[in-house]
């Protein structure tokens, strides 16, 4: 498995879909099978602007951009942040092209 | 995980009980402050049940409690974020090394000018807005205000605890003059010149609250990622109440600039009901975005590149690991700068580069806002769109503050400047204008005439909910 860097949308639209319990069962999940966050690390993020699409969950560097995330999605997810799958591709290609373009943009950092 | 006293005099979760000698400190300073929220906080309300937001705890299973509650009785808290006792510095000079639990002698002034200039805001933005309530659009936005004075109130705790705790005498004597300095004062000014304007119409506290407080969000950031333990975990949880205040400005911009799209769609000019013109809603983002760009600092600095290698302050979310060199060595950052009437590529050392870098970050932020609302206004088919001004446009501050660029980013003459100006930024027309439309509205669930209403009510309360009760 790779370091991989997951954010889960914390704006005001997806934490009123319930992103925060997302958030902490990922978080409660991985804190369990990598708890120094060698391999991944669960962040919050304050808004990636897809917010009609919520919840979003984000995965760098691997650009994989999930949108309409229920809570039943997340053994799926968990499975593929684990390297036992392909992205899940039920939940990618959902927003617009230039919200995803532009969060990839911010982290692909120069510096 | 830490262990939170709520029954304290001051609630806490730095083990006040245990630190007796700080703990009188802090009950000595704190009649001063409740003196300074009665006579610098918002005018007359001091008496009314407000429905508020008190921040309880730091756990994951939800940190803030909901109930009425007299301004003054607020139960102003100091509370840091759980640490992490394997964390080591992450940036800078000293990567690798333990991060501090306390103030290492030779950053110590350094510090203490970063908490303390950080710590000057907080009040400072309360009596900037303390006449607005006067003025509320509705029940739940007065409600929103008095949240974010109180939490603003509460930052300047944090920012205390930090000076009491570990700035001896020279940190108490600055805890002191926080109360003392105010907003405008011709004498004892704030220390940031953008926070000694009276924040006066909504339109402007709804474009501060998007644009400034989101300049303190990335100044608390920043600091968050620092080697200065205490400090980090106290901003990191001061982020928490923040989002909820750019929340209030991005929602109320959206809301008026909804309302405003509404009107136009139906044919009516929104200045023959009292509403805000696309045209007079760009100027303000225009003056407010700039102006906010402003608190970044210039984009080359020492000072910045000096608290970047010394472990003081990082780049925006540095601990998740998205830089490719931690260390900003050997990297140069391209700036363009006017040269006469072009403009040139510069190469600034990635670490002089640290206000710069933030900028960027700021600007990238305030730029999905800015489509967000466009989106609405596409949903609502109306052709009018709001846009960014450019980094470069209408600066005080770094390198673009001595010449002229119009709110697209070309450089221009003075004279073309002038020529526009006023219809790129607020005249005095504008301001009358704005301020004739506030009128306070204060039956539940009802708004007024210029702004929409909420989607949704604070706490899954009902829009009609009676969120100011006056006596």
């Amino acid at each position: 498995m790779n370091n991989k860097l997951v954010y889960v949308c914390d704006g005001g639209d997806c934490n009123e879909k319930g992103s925060g319990n997302l958030f902490t069962k990922l978080k409660v999940h991985f804190d369990e099978v990598d708890p120094h966050e060698k391999r991944i690390k669960i962040r919050r993020y304050p808004c990636f602007g897809g917010c009609e699409q919520g919840i979003n969950i984000t995965i760098w560097p691997d650009k994989v951009f999930y949108s309409l995330v229920k809570e039943s999605d997340l053994p799926d997810i968990i499975t593929h942040l684990e390297g036992e799958s392909a992205p899940v591709t039920r939940l990618t290609g959902k927003v617009r092209p230039d919200v995803e373009e532009f969060l990839w943009q911010m982290l692909d950092s120069p510096y | 995980m830490s262990t939170v006293d709520l029954e304290s005099k001051i609630p806490n979760n730095v083990g006040l009980r245990d630190n007796k000698r700080l703990m009188r400190a802090l009950e000595r300073w704190q009649p001063a402050f409740i003196e300074w929220w009665k006579d610098m906080g918002p005018t007359d309300f001091n008496e009314h049940d407000v429905y508020l937001r008190t921040a309880v705890g730091v756990g994951k299973g939800g940190w803030a409690h909901f109930d009425y509650v007299k301004m003054p009785d607020y139960r102003w808290g100091i509370f840091l974020a759980d640490g992490d006792p394997l964390r080591k510095i992450h940036f800078g000079d000293n990567i690798g090394d333990k991060i501090w639990d306390e103030v290492p002698g030779e950053f110590r002034n350094r510090l203490r000018r970063l908490i303390v200039t950080q710590g000057d805001t907080e009040p400072a933005s309360v009596e900037q807005q303390r006449m607005l309530a006067h003025t509320a659009p509705s029940l739940a936005d007065m409600r929103s205000l008095f949240q974010v004075n109180v939490e603003e109130g509460r930052h300047l705790w944090a920012m205390v605890y930090l000076l009491h705790s570990y700035f001896g005498a020279d940190g108490r004597d600055e805890a002191d003059a926080m109360l003392e300095r105010h907003s405008g004062d011709p004498d004892s000014p704030r220390i940031l010149e953008a926070f000694n304007e009276p924040i006066d119409t909504w339109l402007d506290f709804f474009c501060f609250t998007t644009f400034t407080d989101r300049d303190g969000k990335y100044q608390l950031a920043a600091l968050a990622e620092s080697a200065f333990d205490p400090l980090a975990r106290s901003t990191q949880f001061m982020l928490n109440e923040e989002a909820y205040h750019m929340q209030t400005g991005e929602n109320g911009i959206g809301r008026i600039l909804h309302r405003t799209a509404e009107l136009l769609k139906e044919g009516t000019d929104p200045k023959s009901v009292g509403a805000m013109p696309m045209d007079l809603i760009q100027k303000y983002l225009n003056f407010w975005v700039t102006r906010s760009m402003d608190l970044f600092g210039g984009e080359d600095s020492t000072n910045a590149a000096e608290s970047f290698a010394s472990g003081l302050k990082g780049r925006y979310r540095e601990g998740d690991g998205i830089y490719k060199d931690p260390k900003a060595l050997n990297v140069n950052y391209k700036l363009e700068v006017p040269e006469g009437m072009k403009m040139v590529e510069r190469e600034v050392p990635l670490r002089r580069a640290m206000n710069a870098l933030l900028l960027d970050a700021y600007v990238a932020d305030c730029t999905r806002i800015v489509n967000r609302w466009n989106r609405d206004l596409e949903a609502l088919e109306v052709e009018e769109r709001v846009y960014l001004p450019s980094k470069r446009f209408n600066r005080n501050q770094g390198v673009y503050a001595d010449a002229f660029f119009n709110p697209q980013g070309e450089l221009i003459s003075q004279e073309e400047f002038v020529k526009h100006e006023e219809s790129w930024l607020p005249t005095h027309v504008d301001r009358d204008y704005v301020k004739s439309c506030m009128v306070v509205v204060r039956e539940p669930g009802r708004y007024a005439n210029w702004i929409a209403p909420h989607h949704q009510g604070v706490n899954e309360t009902p829009l009609d909910f009676e969120y100011v009760k006056f006596h």
